[in-house]
């Protein structure tokens, strides 16, 4: 269905795409974006103080939240002409090998402007027991006039 | 200097104990100084690759015959590469890979599409540095853009440093 700003409201919510986090998918994250930080490396490391705390294993790329609320954000906005223009987020909690998780959002308000049209949307990521691992905003452009 | 060189004539260094002596601590970062950084020219293969990362299939970013149909006119990357440019745009001495250091939260805005065969540049500094609950924070802040000298994202992000 093709979402279209007159039709949007408060509350309409967005789902986005499960993702199933494993060792395999962490390395390939690490090969993708270049960030071979032993957080999501080594275990032996990752037994180890960090400052104030203690992660237990390796953990998951918090940008990986990030690229699949992106993900979750343009999927949506394409098919409209709209354009995914901000994305701010928060990393709550760590990721595991073995977690489960998916970005959702929630539009929160709509907003006209001079020259454009808004939407704001406020994001999060969930594991597999509900938790919330990610939170943040994301700005969506509905052009009144096409341009890329 | 000569590191930078260095840095843009080999191979990523996957390691990232190996630099780590040559690294600053939160002590020597200086807010408002600019960090190193080196252009990339981004391929397709290598977005390829990160759409891999995080089950990207839009056929904006793999379908030239497609993407020549809309209004983008051609391949584009998807926004969030910019997660990928800030290790490539960077040298191997650069504090963003100091191991242990935890990524807080970050926020980006777009201007326009990376596309394959851009030759990308960052201008990027720490922009603030603080202690909150005795962990050390670093806030850098960064703008990526293309051979034109068009924005194409810029964006901060907040770390806790590991020393």
């Amino acid at each position: 269905m093709t979402t279209t700003f007159e039709d949007l409201n408060a509350g309409d919510t967005i789902d986005g795409p499960s993702f199933a986090v494993s060792r395999e998918s962490i390395r390939l994250f690490c090969d993708a974006s270049l960030d071979y930080n032993p957080l999501h490396l080594d275990d032996d490391y990752m037994k180890g103080n960090f400052g104030k705390t203690n992660f237990g294993g390796v953990i998951m790329h918090g940008m990986n939240n990030f690229g699949l609320i992106s993900r979750m954000i343009t999927d949506w906005a394409y098919p409209a002409g709209a354009i995914h223009r901000r994305l701010e987020t928060r990393w709550v909690k760590p990721v595991w090998p073995g977690d489960t998780i998916q970005p959702t959002g929630i539009v929160k308000s709509k907003q006209v402007t001079a020259k454009s049209r808004w939407v704001l949307i406020d994001v999060m990521v969930r594991n597999q027991a509900g938790e919330k691992v990610a939170t943040g905003e994301a700005m969506v452009e509905f052009p009144t006039a096409v341009r890329p | 200097m000569a590191q930078a060189q260095i840095s843009e004539t080999q191979a990523f260094e996957t390691d990232f104990w190996k630099d780590a002596n040559l690294r600053k601590m939160w002590d020597d970062i200086v807010p408002g100084e600019p960090r190193k950084t080196i252009p990339y020219t981004l391929t397709k293969e290598a977005i390829e690759l990160y759409c891999r990362s995080v089950g990207e299939t839009h056929p904006l970013y793999f379908d030239e015959a497609y993407a020549r149909t809309t209004l983008y006119g051609g391949l584009i990357a998807p926004p969030s590469i910019h997660i990928l440019l800030m290790f490539s745009c960077t040298p191997a001495d650069d504090w963003m890979r100091s191991p242990g250091t935890v990524n807080a939260g970050q926020s980006w805005s777009y201007n326009i599409p990376a596309r394959p065969g851009d030759i990308i540049t960052l201008q990027a500094r720490a922009l603030d540095k603080f202690i909150k609950r005795e962990r050390l924070f670093v806030v850098h802040d960064n703008v990526f853009f293309n051979q034109r000298g068009e924005v194409i994202c810029s964006g901060r992000g907040w770390t806790i440093r590991p020393q």
